[in-house]
């Protein structure tokens, strides 16, 4: 791969108590390019991605080995601080899950946070994040309005912005699209398309039509295991793995 | 995607194979006809025509079909570029057929009939039958063995066409007036010539079919 890696997982395994939820598992991924991670419901897309900002951490009994390393550091080392870490791999979730404020307060949200107090510069964030997000024009007439009187498609950009408004390099996305619409879904996708100018992108998808249409880069996990890793043309056109080929092309199980 | 789609993906891989057959029959009957100058045998092969283009249409209309409902990926997505690029090459196949059937019709009541075999037209034809049989055998069962020889038996053929070429210029300068039926029966060894081109064409597609890669015949 000739893209410059921004994170890396080298024989990483991970447990839930006693159960092994990842085994031995060795990726690169590039900067501003979207990853896809496919595979069955169980299989550790999310578990995976967890890892990236050790929102696993979170989790009782979760127990990690080997090595995940962002920009070559290792961010489970010492002097690693997850709040950092989170603010600069921000993530979004399935159901768009904006906080009971306005449109505004909830992408103000996070800078506020980091201590930004200072009014203009909080407006240009939020109208810059806005307009990243593809949700500017829909929006600017009303920022004071609640995020939730927003259509789902709206409030899941506005997760989004909510997202870049710190300042992220990779943006993690589980399941982005599985609770909105077609239309909205297609605004999600042209919105991961630009995203990756700036962005790395990894996206966990169960939707194998998305994960070709908006990634560079495709994993395909099965109990626990990275089976194939590879330029998403090449996995969905002669996958290597004979499980990969089975699996995409609905020969499972 | 559910089974019922491998289902019809194994029908459409039927229905295909048998077009390529048919096709390959017009081609194998006009050949006999020519051999034999057997007019009501090639009659035959021009009404076939029309049923060769019907499932040309209604097989390309299938694969279109199969692409829009299920948006078939991998070994699936290959299955039904292959079958597209077989159907085609079997309908030029079939063409080529009718095409040396009329010749047959034209020529039925020339003196010069003999010189079809004295150019070792039957010849070459059953080297091209027998590409395009085994061509269609691989993509019927996945065997590339089949067509493991076909780049060397396409330099045969195109190299018979060349003899074939040369003979024929001889016949003609020694008797102007086998000129028609000579002229004509060197269009057949080049129609014969571009079905082993197609027959290679579905190598190749099949080729990619079964591994994914795509080669180059020739």
């Amino acid at each position: 791969m000739n893209d410059e890696t921004i994170i890396a997982t080298e024989k990483l395994d991970l447990w839930y108590g006693p159960a092994r939820a990842l085994l031995d598992i060795t990726m690169e991924i590039p900067d501003r390019r979207v990853t896809a991670l496919i595979g069955p419901s169980g299989c550790g897309k999310s578990t995976l991605i967890r890892c990236f900002n050790r929102m696993n951490d979170l989790v009782p009994g979760c127990r990690i080995q080997g090595k995940v390393t962002f920009h070559g550091k290792d961010i489970y080392g010492n002097g690693t601080d997850p709040v950092g870490l989170r603010r600069r791999i921000g993530m979004v979730f399935q159901k768009p899950n904006p906080f009971p404020k306005s449109i505004y307060e909830n992408v103000a949200y996070g800078p506020r946070v980091h201590g930004m107090n200072d009014r203009t510069r909080l407006d240009s964030i939020v109208e810059e994040s806005l307009r990243r997000a593809a949700l500017w024009d829909e929006v600017k007439d009303r920022l004071s309005a609640p995020a939730l009187s927003l259509s789902g498609g709206q409030q899941q950009r506005l997760c989004i912005a909510r997202t870049l408004a710190v300042g992220p390099e990779v943006i993690l996305m589980d399941e982005p699209c599985s609770a909105l619409d077609p239309i909205a879904t297609a605004k999600i996708e042209a919105l991961i398309e630009e995203l990756k100018q700036r962005y790395c992108v990894i996206i966990v998808t169960h939707n194998m039509q998305q994960a070709a249409r908006v990634s560079d880069f495709t994993g395909f996990m099965y109990l626990g295991r990275l089976v194939e890793f590879g330029e998403t043309v090449q996995i969905f056109e002669s996958p290597r793995d004979e499980l990969t080929e089975n699996y995409i092309t609905g020969r499972f199980g | 995607m559910t089974d019922k789609f491998h289902d019809e993906i194994a029908k459409m891989r039927e229905d295909v194979l048998a077009m390529g057959f048919f096709a390959e029959r017009m081609l194998s009957d006009a050949m006999t006809a020519l051999q034999k100058n057997d007019v009501s045998l090639a009659e035959d092969v021009k009404k076939r025509k029309k049923q060769l283009s019907h499932l040309n249409d209604t097989l390309e209309e299938e694969a279109y079909r199969l692409i829009a409902l299920y948006q078939p990926v991998a070994r699936d997505m290959r299955e039904i570029a292959c079958a597209l690029k077989v159907i085609s090459a079997a309908e030029r196949i079939g063409r080529y057929g009718k095409d040396i059937a009329s010749v047959v019709i034209s020529l039925a009541d020339t003196r010069s009939k003999d010189l079809a075999i004295a150019l070792s037209l039957p010849h070459m034809g059953n080297l091209v039958i027998s590409m395009i049989d085994d061509a269609l055998q691989a993509y019927a069962t996945g065997d590339l063995s089949k067509i493991a020889a076909h780049s060397e038996r396409d330099d045969v053929v195109d190299a018979l066409r060349h003899t074939i070429f040369r003979e024929g210029i001889t016949y003609m300068m020694e008797d102007p007036r086998t000129i028609t039926s000579c002229m004509n029966y060197l269009m057949i060894a080049r129609y014969l010539e571009r079905c082993a081109d197609h027959s290679c064409k579905i190598a190749e597609k099949v080729h990619y079919m079964v591994t994914g890669e795509r080669i180059e015949i020739k």
